[in-house]
């Protein structure tokens, strides 16, 4: 059965899942909002030491932004795909973002040890803290993303797109896009502000 | 590719929305990079800017990638979402406003000075602060390159003195005070950061003589004597 051949039963069932997979993702840019309020509020407490326009490099931050919005890009076509219930489309795309997802999350990685290896931790000051405090956060998640994306395309791998799986794909690219605008506040609030 | 917007998944997002999505986020990210690189704008319209144009994207991402309010009524979905950014807003504006004025009014010792000299607070708890209610004579110091004109400035209490950054480059001034403050500060303030082109003026209300130097070429430096 193609997933355009869903009975408006299942169909019903299936938004029902979606809207609360939709609540779940409100109420976790809730807490990310309140992160990024508190990196308002602390980003000047450099407690004397280096600050944001001194510790960041802004080419490497845009080149994470890009990868994460070609990324965001590239789920969508596999959502496409995975809606016509091309298999071998939607592990090609969904691939393609995992790989993205992972080159991502490397150059925050490197980020993260090069600030680490300079001296500037969780602990030098308020500054610092709520900036690893907010990263890291989403850094959890696009690594949570990629978990579940790595098991949900090594199970259609195994047993096939079935309606469950398109599913599970189309909750998988709401979580996707959802990081990537929370990304895009982190950009613009947390690097480029800092250039201001 | 064309005959994909008129199939049946249409109103959940085809290539062509995809794509236009795509394009703007990438047309949104630059815009924004570039103008801080290159600093068309500056100061708080630069920042509201790149506010604006974060929420564009926002926008496009919401409108192009999660199809928001394109799906059967009633929209649930978009409702909860226009609920939580409202939520978001008095949570992140109402922090950034409430501290903000905490931190300007019950500060460390050296906020307070900068506060009192800023505010022109004559007394605090009874005591004269020596803030002062007017200003006497301005002094300039002008920064070329290394070269400061003139290295010497005498003055008086109440006074003010403007550092002008005629050099290629920003300047950060630092202090070193050897009074009853060992900091590196004067009147409260750490340091002086000031773009090329650019002056920036201090109050004078301690008395005393006080070294100031370029944070990035400690030989560009200079000292001023205020007197009583």
């Amino acid at each position: 059965m193609s997933p355009q051949e869903l009975s408006h039963h299942q169909a019903a069932a299936d938004d029902r899942t979606l809207f609360g997979f939709w609540i779940y993702l409100m109420t976790d840019l809730l807490m990310f909002a309140v992160l990024f309020a508190v990196y308002a509020v602390l980003h000047n407490n450099t407690f004397g030491g280096e600050t944001g326009r001194e510790l960041f490099k802004l080419p490497l931050a845009l080149a994470e932004t890009l990868i994460l919005l070609t990324s965001s890009f590239t789920c969508g076509i596999g959502m496409i795909a995975a809606r016509r219930g091309n298999k071998n489309q939607v592990l090609i795309w969904f691939g393609i973002t995992f790989i993205l997802g992972l080159a991502f999350l490397g150059l925050e990685l490197a980020e993260f040890s090069s600030l680490i290896s300079e001296g500037h931790t969780l602990h030098s000051n308020a500054f610092m803290s709520s900036f690893f405090v907010l990263l890291g956060t989403h850094g959890l998640h696009i690594s949570a993303g990629l978990l579940w994306m790595g098991t949900t395309l090594g199970y259609i791998m195994k047993r096939g797109l079935n309606n469950s799986m398109v599913r599970k794909l189309t909750m998988l690219s709401l979580f996707w896009h959802f990081l990537d605008i929370v990304w895009i506040f982190i950009f613009t609030i947390v690097y480029l502000r800092a250039f201001v | 590719m064309s005959s994909e917007s008129h199939t049946p998944d249409g109103e959940r997002g085809t290539m062509r929305s995809y794509v236009i999505g795509f394009i703007l986020s990438l047309v949104f990210t630059f815009i924004p990079y570039f103008m801080v690189v290159n600093h068309t704008v500056k100061g708080p319209a630069l920042l509201a800017t790149i506010l604006g144009f974060a929420v564009l994207q926002m926008l496009v991402q919401v409108i192009f990638f999660l199809h928001l309010g394109r799906g059967p009524k009633p929209k649930w979905n978009l409702f909860f979402f226009i609920s939580t950014v409202g939520i978001i807003l008095v949570v992140v504006a109402g922090s950034i406003v409430i501290i903000h004025n905490l931190h300007y009014n019950m500060a460390p010792p050296e906020q307070v000075k900068k506060l009192v000299n800023d505010e022109g607070i004559a007394q605090v708890s009874g005591q004269k602060t020596g803030a002062c209610q007017e200003v006497l004579v301005n002094h300039q110091v002008t920064i070329t390159n290394g070269q400061v004109t003139p290295a010497h400035t005498t003055a008086h209490t109440c006074d003010t003195l403007t550092f002008y950054n005629q050099s290629s480059s920003t300047l950060t001034l630092k202090y070193i005070t050897e009074g009853p403050y060992p900091h590196e500060t004067y009147a409260g303030e750490t340091e002086l950061t000031i773009r090329k082109g650019q002056g920036m003026t201090i109050n004078l209300s301690e008395t005393g003589t006080y070294q100031f130097y370029d944070k990035s070429q400690t030989t560009t430096a200079g000292d001023f004597t205020i007197n009583p």
